[in-house]
C-alpha cells in the first residue's frame, strides 16, 4: 500500500490551477476530514466544509478518477487535492472503505480493466455526482489517460522526447534570434506537451531554459548549451534499452520517470558519518525544493562520496529543517540508481547529530576534476558540490575562488557572495559550494569553530518555515 | 563557467563558430565543420541528414566536451586584505541571539550592538553583512556598526558598496555610544532601578491584578527593555509564573520572553 502512495509534487501537478492548491492546503489536515481511510486501490473520506452535510470524497489513485459531492465545477476540487495532500504525506490509515467509496469503486473496476497501476496523469478522469463525466466542465479536460501500462507509457514517453527533439531542431532551423523565443508562450506550450508525455524532468528543464534567454549578454551561448543537453537527454531517453544500466536509470530519472521511494530503501544502505556540508533551496515552478548535500566523513580525502537529500515544499508548507549544516549524524542512506548517483534517502541514524570539524577541502584543480568526472558520467547534470580551500577574489568585473592552481568564478547575483568575502577577510578559506553551467553557487563558509550557512534561502513569503 | 573553461582554443573557436550559425540558422548558414577530434568523429561515425540535425548533434558534443573537459581559469590576484582588528569576534550564540533580536525584539537592537562594543568584542563576520544592510538608511546606527565591525566592515563597504550608508543625516558622536530614550511614563521610572525583587513584583502585581492590560504592552515593553540588568532575571521568572487564568498572561508571557532574551543578550556579551 504504502509503495503506491504519491508524491507531494505528483499531487500538486494535478490542480488545474494554482488558485485550487491554495484553497486545498487549509484542507489537508486531518481536523478536517471525518472517516478518511486509503486502500491499495483508493483514498477517501468526508470533508466537514462550509454546508450543512460533510462531501463525499473519493480519489482512485490507481487509475486517477476522482468523486466528490461538493458542488464545484473545478475538477479536481480542491477537497480531492486535499484528501491526496492528506494521503501523500501519511496522513491517512488504511482502511475498508465506506460505502460511498466502495460503490464507486466497485462500478469503476466494473468498467475499467484492472492493469497494472500507472504513474498519476495529468490526463485524469473525473467523476462527480453534482457535475457528470460528460458534463461540461470534463470536456475542457484532457481526454482520458489511455496508458494502462508500463509499454504503453514509455510509447508515450518516446513520443514526448522524438517531438522535443524535432522542436529542438526546428530552432536551430530558423535561428536562436527568432522573436518567438523570448515569449514565454513558447517555452511553456513544449513544456505542457512534455508533461502530458510523462517527461516532467524535461518539462522543468525548458521552463528552467526559458528564464535564461534575454537574461544575460551571453544568452545566446548559454541557451544553446542547454538545448544540446536536452537533445543529448531526448536522443538517450528514446534509447534506454540499449544503454548500460546505471546510465540508463539516470536518464530516466532526468527525464521524469518516478522511482519508487520503497524501492529506494529496499537497496543496500551507505553507513557511514554523514557532514551535512550545504544546503541550498531554490523555487521550482511552483514548489520550494531544498537540496541538502552530505559528505562522508570515513574517507576524509577531497575525494569522500557526496549525497543528496531532497525536500520538497508548496506554498505554506515547511522545507525539512532536521539537517542543519555544520554538523554530522552517523547514519544509513540510499542511493537511488544512477550512474553518478548523488541523491539519497536517509534511513536510519545511528546518533544524535553533533558538531562537525573542518571539513577537508581540495584545490581548485582538484574542484574542476571532480566536476568534470560526474559530468563525463552524466552530463546533464545541472549542479555538483565541490568544497574547496579558496579565497574569493575579483577579476573582468566578475567574483571568484581562486588559489595557487586556478580559479572559478561565482555566480552572478550569488546571494553568499558578501557573507563569503566577510568570512574570508580576503584570505583562503574552506568554502561548500554548487557547481552550475553558470558559476559556483557558495553554501557555506567553513571556519575553524562553526560553519556559516550562506546558500540560497527560501522564500519566506512563501514556505512555512525557511530554515 | 564556460567564461573560464580553458578548453582548447579549437573547440572554443569552433564553439563560437556554432552559435553564431545556431543565432542565424541553418536556414540562412551551414554549420562549420567539425575540428580534428572526438567531434568529427562523432559526425563521422552518426552522420546527420539535414543541417540543423548536424548543427544539434555537435552542439550537445561540444557541450559534453566542454563542461567535462573543464579547467580552471588563471589564478587571480588575493585582494588585499583589511588591517588587523585584535578584539575577539562574538561568540556564536550571540549571532543566534541577534537574529531573534531582530525578528521579534528590535526595541533591544540598540542595546545589543553598544553590549559588543562595550565588551571590547568585534562583529562576527557573518553578522557584518546583515547588520550593515539593516541600518544602511540610519547614519547613527550605521555609524554604530561600523564601531562595532571594525576594519573589516570599512573593508566590506570598499568591495560591496550597498552597505554604505545612504542617509545624509550628520551623525552627532556622542549618539553612537549612548543608548536612546524610550518612552516610559513617569509612574514606573522609579521600577526601572528599584531592586530587582521590588521591580519584579511591582509588574507581575500590576498583570495580576489587572491593573497593566494590552494597552499598557509599549510602555512595559520599554520598562524592560530599559530596567537594570540585574532585575532581569527574577523579573523573567516573577511574571512568567504569574496565574495562567488572568486575562493578561499573553502580556506577561511576552514581556518574560523579553527579560529573558536581554539578560542572555548581556551574559553573552559581557566584556571579554
Amino acid at each position: 500500500m504504502s509503495t503506491r502512495r504519491w508524491q507531494i509534487e505528483q499531487v500538486l501537478a494535478l490542480a488545474p490551477r494554482p488558485s485550487t492548491v491554495a484553497a486545498a492546503q487549509p484542507l489537508a489536515v486531518p481536523a478536517r476530514w471525518a472517516g478518511a481511510g486509503c486502500d491499495a486501490r483508493a483514498v477517501w473520506g468526508r470533508c466537514v466544509g462550509s454546508s450543512a452535510e460533510p462531501y463525499e470524497c473519493a480519489v482512485d489513485h490507481v487509475e486517477v478518477a476522482f468523486r466528490c459531492t461538493c458542488p464545484s465545477r473545478v475538477f479536481p476540487c480542491k477537497h480531492s487535492l486535499a484528501l491526496l495532500l492528506l494521503w501523500a504525506r501519511g496522513q491517512v490509515a488504511e482502511g475498508q472503505p465506506p460505502p460511498f467509496a466502495a460503490i464507486w469503486i466497485a462500478k469503476r473496476l466494473a468498467t475499467t480493466d484492472t492493469g497494472p497501476p500507472t504513474e498519476p496523469s495529468a490526463a485524469a478522469t473525473v467523476e462527480s455526482p453534482a457535475e457528470h463525466v460528460e458534463g461540461p466542465a470534463t470536456a475542457a479536460l484532457p481526454p482520458p489517460d489511455p496508458g494502462k501500462s508500463r509499454d504503453d507509457r514509455i510509447a508515450r514517453m518516446s513520443a514526448g522526447l522524438a517531438e522535443l527533439d524535432r522542436w529542438l531542431d526546428d530552432r536551430l532551423r530558423t535561428g536562436l534570434s527568432d522573436p518567438s523565443l523570448a515569449g514565454y508562450r513558447t517555452w511553456d506550450g513544449l513544456a505542457a506537451r512534455l508533461v502530458d508525455a510523462q517527461v516532467g524532468g524535461l518539462a522543468n528543464r525548458v521552463r528552467r531554459l526559458a528564464g535564461l534567454v534575454g537574461a544575460h549578454p551571453d544568452w545566446h551561448s548559454q541557451v544553446l548549451a542547454e538545448l544540446g543537453i536536452l537533445h543529448l537527454l531526448a536522443t538517450s531517453g528514446r534509447h534506454l534499452g540499449t544503454l548500460p544500466p546505471g546510465l540508463a536509470d539516470s536518464v530516466a530519472g532526468t527525464i521524469g520517470w518516478q522511482v519508487r521511494q520503497a524501492d529506494v530503501l529496499a537497496g543496500v544502505p551507505h553507513t557511514d558519518t554523514w557532514v551535512v556540508m550545504g544546503r541550498s533551496d531554490t523555487r521550482e515552478d511552483r514548489i520550494e525544493v531544498r537540496r541538502v548535500w552530505l559528505r562522508g566523513a570515513g574517507d576524509r580525502s577531497g575525494d569522500a562520496p557526496w549525497a543528496m537529500v531532497l525536500s520538497f515544499a508548496a506554498y505554506r508548507q515547511s522545507l525539512d529543517a532536521s539537517l542543519a549544516v555544520g554538523t554530522q549524524v552517523h547514519a544509513d542512506v540510499f542511493r537511488y540508481p544512477g550512474s553518478v548517483a548523488l541523491r539519497v534517502l536517509m534511513g536510519a541514524l545511528h546518533g544524535p547529530a553533533q558538531p562537525s570539524g573542518l571539513p577537508t577541502g581540495t584545490s581548485i584543480t582538484a574542484a574542476c576534476a571532480q566536476v568534470g568526472r560526474a559530468l563525463a558520467a552524466e552530463p546533464w547534470l545541472e549542479r555538483y558540490p565541490v568544497c574547496v580551500v579558496a579565497a574569493p577574489s575579483r577579476a573582468a568585473r566578475r567574483w571568484l575562488l581562486t588559489d595557487a592552481t586556478g580559479s572559478l568564478p561565482l555566480i552572478e547575483g550569488a546571494t553568499g557572495v558578501a557573507t563569503l568575502l566577510a568570512c574570508s577577510g580576503g584570505h583562503p578559506v574552506t568554502v561548500t559550494a554548487e557547481w552550475t553551467s553558470g558559476g559556483l553557487v557558495p553554501l557555506t563558509v567553513h571556519l575553524a569553530d562553526r560553519a556559516v550557512d550562506i546558500g540560497p534561502v527560501a522564500d519566506p513569503s512563501f514556505v512555512g518555515v525557511a530554515s | 563557467m564556460t567564461s573560464t573553461a580553458t578548453s582548447p582554443p579549437a573547440i572554443n573557436d569552433y564553439w563560437g563558430e556554432m552559435v553564431t550559425v545556431a543565432l542565424l540558422g541553418t536556414d540562412r548558414r551551414e554549420p562549420p565543420a567539425p575540428p580534428p577530434g572526438a567531434l568529427r568523429d562523432l559526425a563521422v561515425d552518426d552522420p546527420q541528414p539535414t543541417a540543423s540535425q548536424r548543427l544539434l548533434q555537435q552542439v550537445a558534443g561540444c557541450t559534453v566536451a566542454r563542461r567535462a573537459g573543464m579547467l580552471p581559469g588563471a589564478s587571480a590576484p588575493l585582494l588585499a586584505p583589511p588591517a588587523d582588528d585584535l578584539r575577539p569576534v562574538t561568540p556564536p550564540s550571540a549571532t543566534a541571539t541577534w537574529r531573534r533580536v531582530v525578528d521579534d525584539w528590535a526595541v533591544l537592537e540598540d542595546e545589543w550592538l553598544l553590549a559588543v562594543i562595550h565588551s571590547g568584542r568585534r562583529l562576527a563576520p557573518e553578522l557584518i553583512v546583515p547588520v550593515l544592510a539593516r541600518y544602511r538608511t540610519d547614519a547613527t546606527r550605521h555609524a554604530r556598526a561600523l564601531v562595532a565591525a571594525g576594519t573589516l566592515g570599512q573593508w566590506m563597504i570598499e568591495w560591496s558598496p550597498r552597505l554604505a550608508c545612504t542617509s545624509r543625516k550628520p551623525v552627532v558622536m556622542e549618539a553612537i555610544g549612548e543608548l536612546p530614550d524610550l518612552a516610559i511614563v513617569p509612574e514606573l521610572q522609579s521600577v526601572l532601578w528599584a531592586p530587582p525583587t521590588q521591580a519584579a513584583q511591582t509588574i507581575a502585581g500590576g498583570l495580576s491584578t489587572g491593573a497593566f492590560g494590552i494597552s499598557h504592552r509599549a510602555v512595559l515593553v520599554n520598562v524592560v527593555a530599559r530596567i537594570q540588568p540585574a532585575s532581569l532575571p527574577a523579573l523573567a521568572e516573577t511574571i512568567g509564573n504569574i496565574d495562567p487564568s488572568q486575562p493578561s498572561i499573553g502580556l506577561a508571557f511576552a514581556l518574560a520572553d523579553l527579560a529573558r532574551l536581554r539578560h542572555q543578550m548581556l551574559t553573552e556579551l559581557e566584556p571579554a
